[in-house]
């Protein structure tokens, strides 16, 4: 057995899956509260990378980086955050807080055309053209160059290892936000019976945005720790990752957050180990055949508990 | 009600006909008339002129326009360009190409790019009876008998590049019988055709071929990599974004690999795929290091100050195919879409900035054509082969 394949699509696998994840639990957080798919999740993702490609830029560019570079990643996720954050709450204000009685098609439409409005304003103000973090060619430390190594003589990049820890320290935060805060409990009493919530004196409005906010935040976040480890950035680029992101909240159950970091992980393995071990070619009809296998099993998703219709 | 609004479906389904049918019957009867010369002849440019690969598109654009420019200068009968953006998007080289043919002034079209591009809108202009030539579009299929007398290039098809390659990797690369080359295409039509027509030369010498795919979109090839053994010497990288390439070849050497990354024309930036040692394979010369074309170059940049790729001059070239063939339909004041296209055909061009001559086949191919091979050295592009 070739170990050093193996290790090397754990460790692609682990580091897409954190991406997928962080996107896969603004889908989710959303979803719990409002029932409601916002398919401009992703662009906010996208927003967020060129938030961070812009800091990198004001700095001097990547390969003249006036600043140190642990600093400059500090200040890229933290405007990258509050970026996404403020414009999740833009759009929940003016695009869904009036549709949020009327059918549920029309804010899904909505939040379709919301996405395109995202892809193609960021095109025209940034241009078509793919940027590049370049985070192998930093002028104080090539976090995508240098690398730790592991057993089988596999290696992982430091740009990997950010991800991977920065992902978990953030939904450990979350979890611990939504667990033990004030906020965080309104938040689930919302997610469990809206108007329920609303008569027991909760600001339901307030709980939507602080909602919106932080998954946007965490969009942001994954923004640019794919930036940092993978590079590209484009203004279409938060179709495709928000779909797999989609996906991941799909299958560990729309709603549920440890849920959504476990259909991440799990998209973003199954990604890698059939790039690897299956074929290239068909990755992404394995990662869909994925989803359709656990639909048909567990229709509510891995985590996610089967909804009591009331008649 | 139902009745009524039955007859209304079948006056506006008589109206619509009505309308296309007439615009059918304009672009015919345009096709087959003739024009004055006097005023001046008109050729159509489509190009990506924006969008993702608009360097490429506005360099073509510039050398196509530069040499207009200079022929205008010494020559009684003018050429006009007129510009059309495709964005390198088939459908909207559709939509362009229909308001070239439509245009009756038009007698002939530079472009467009892309293979792709030139399945979509070779139907339109037969139908017009317009010639067009591709400055860049190499896929084999294009001057396989379906467009014969319509379409043209003065570049050489993928025919020629895939045993270019191929042998240039077995020659100089270390690639040997038994040895393995990981082939990976981008799942565009470009770049699947071009990767099995490279992995079928090396298969024929004998090398192990891994055939792999991955998205235009995608950005982490660490997976992939990890399957590239101490027996790989080449990864050939046949994709249509530069900086693609440059992310594979990165994350090539980031792994510790020792395989060559080897990329196509598509890769041709130096400003998106600078990694050092890799090597790319492109259709054309680079006009700026031949030393007899400094003066043109020169002259170039006067006129369109910059950087320049070798994307542009072979549309140079199609320009003056163009001028040549319009100089001898207008010998009796008068020019037509057909007289075009039959002398287009017949340019023999004994020496050109491309550094060789250019007379067409038959199908439309170049006499003779060759590809020409670039290592990359300190971020630039030398000429290897």
């Amino acid at each position: 057995m070739n170990w050093n394949l193996f290790v090397t699509e754990i460790v692609a696998g682990v580091s897409h899956g954190s991406v997928y994840a962080l996107i896969a639990l603004g889908y989710s957080m959303v979803y719990g509260i409002l029932k409601l798919l916002n398919f401009a999740h992703g662009d906010i993702y996208m927003v967020g990378s060129f938030i961070g490609f812009g800091i990198i830029t004001v700095f001097g560019g990547p390969l003249n980086l006036t600043v140190s570079v642990w600093l400059m990643l500090f200040i890229m996720f933290f405007c990258a955050m509050l970026g996404g954050g403020l414009l999740g709450v833009m759009v929940e204000r003016f695009a869904y807080r009036r549709l949020r009685n009327a059918p549920r098609i029309a804010p899904l439409i909505t939040a379709l055309g919301v996405s395109f409005f995202l892809e193609n304003a960021a095109q025209l103000v940034l241009g078509a053209q793919y940027q590049s973090y370049n985070s192998f060619g930093w002028t104080n430390s090539a976090i995508a160059l240098k690398h730790f190594g592991l057993p089988a003589h596999a290696v992982i990049s430091y740009a990997q290892v950010i991800v991977i820890v920065g992902a978990v320290v953030l939904m450990v935060f979350l979890t611990l936000f939504v667990q033990r805060t004030q906020l965080g409990k309104a938040m689930r009493a919302t997610s469990f019976d809206r108007e329920a919530a609303a008569m027991m004196g909760i600001d339901v409005d307030r709980v939507i945005v602080a909602t919106f906010f932080i998954g946007s935040a965490l969009a942001g976040a994954a923004g640019v720790f794919n930036g940092i480890a993978y590079q590209q950035v484009w203004p279409y680029m938060g179709f495709q990752a928000g779909l797999y992101a989609f996906i991941a909240a799909v299958v560990g159950g729309i709603g549920n957050l440890p849920g959504a970091v476990l259909g991440g992980l799990l998209i973003g393995l199954a990604q890698s180990f059939s790039i690897g071990y299956l074929s290239s070619t068909f990755s992404d009809a394995i990662v869909f055949a994925i989803l359709i296998a656990v639909m048909i099993v567990r229709p509510s998703g891995l985590l996610g508990r089967a909804a009591v219709q009331k008649v | 009600m139902v009745r009524r609004l039955g007859w209304i479906a079948i006056a506006a389904a008589a109206a619509v006909l009505a309308v296309v049918s007439a615009a059918s019957a304009r672009t015919s009867a345009q096709a087959a008339a003739t024009a004055s010369c006097t005023k001046g002849v008109s050729i159509g440019m489509q190009a990506p002129i924006t969008g993702p690969a608009g360097s490429i598109g506005s360099d073509q654009l510039h050398w196509a326009l530069f040499y207009v420019t200079q022929w205008n200068k010494t020559h009684k009968v003018k050429i006009h360009v007129i510009q059309e953006d495709t964005q390198l998007d088939p459908s909207k080289a559709s939509t362009t190409a229909q308001a070239l043919a439509s245009n009756a002034k038009v007698m002939g079209v530079i472009g467009p790019a892309g293979s792709d591009e030139v399945q979509a809108v070779a139907p339109i202009f037969r139908k017009a009876g317009l010639a067009f030539a591709s400055g860049s579009a190499t896929r084999v299929s294009l001057t396989n008998g379906a467009w014969k007398g319509y379409f043209f290039r003065d570049v050489p098809n993928d025919g020629v590049q895939g045993p270019t390659d191929a042998n240039y990797m077995f020659s100089k690369l270390g690639v040997t019988s038994g040895s393995s080359v990981m082939v990976v295409d981008d799942q565009e039509s470009y770049s699947t055709g071009l990767a099995d027509i490279v992995g079928q030369s090396l298969a024929g010498k004998g090398v192990k071929v891994d055939r792999e795919s991955v998205s235009q979109k995608a950005t982490d090839f660490s997976s992939l990599i990890a399957k590239v053994g101490a027996s790989t010497k080449v990864v050939f990288l046949p994709f249509q974004v530069a900086s693609e390439a440059q992310l594979f070849a990165q994350q090539l050497q980031a792994q510790g690999k020792t395989a060559v990354a080897f990329g196509s024309d598509g890769t041709f930036d130096s400003s998106k795929f600078n990694v050092n040692g890799s090597y790319i394979s492109f259709f054309a010369p680079d006009v700026t290091t031949i030393p007899a074309d400094a003066a043109v170059v020169k002259a170039f940049h006067k006129q369109y100050p910059g950087a320049t790729s070798p994307f542009g001059a072979p549309n140079y070239v199609l320009a003056q195919m163009y001028a040549s063939a319009i100089t001898k339909a207008c010998k009796d004041g008068r020019i037509s879409r057909a007289e075009v296209r039959k002398d287009v055909l017949k340019v023999n061009l004994p020496n050109t900035i491309l550094g060789g001559p250019i007379r067409l086949t038959a199908k439309g191919d170049v006499a003779g054509a060759k590809f020409h091979i670039f290592k990359i050295e300190n971020g630039k592009y030398v000429t290897v082969a």
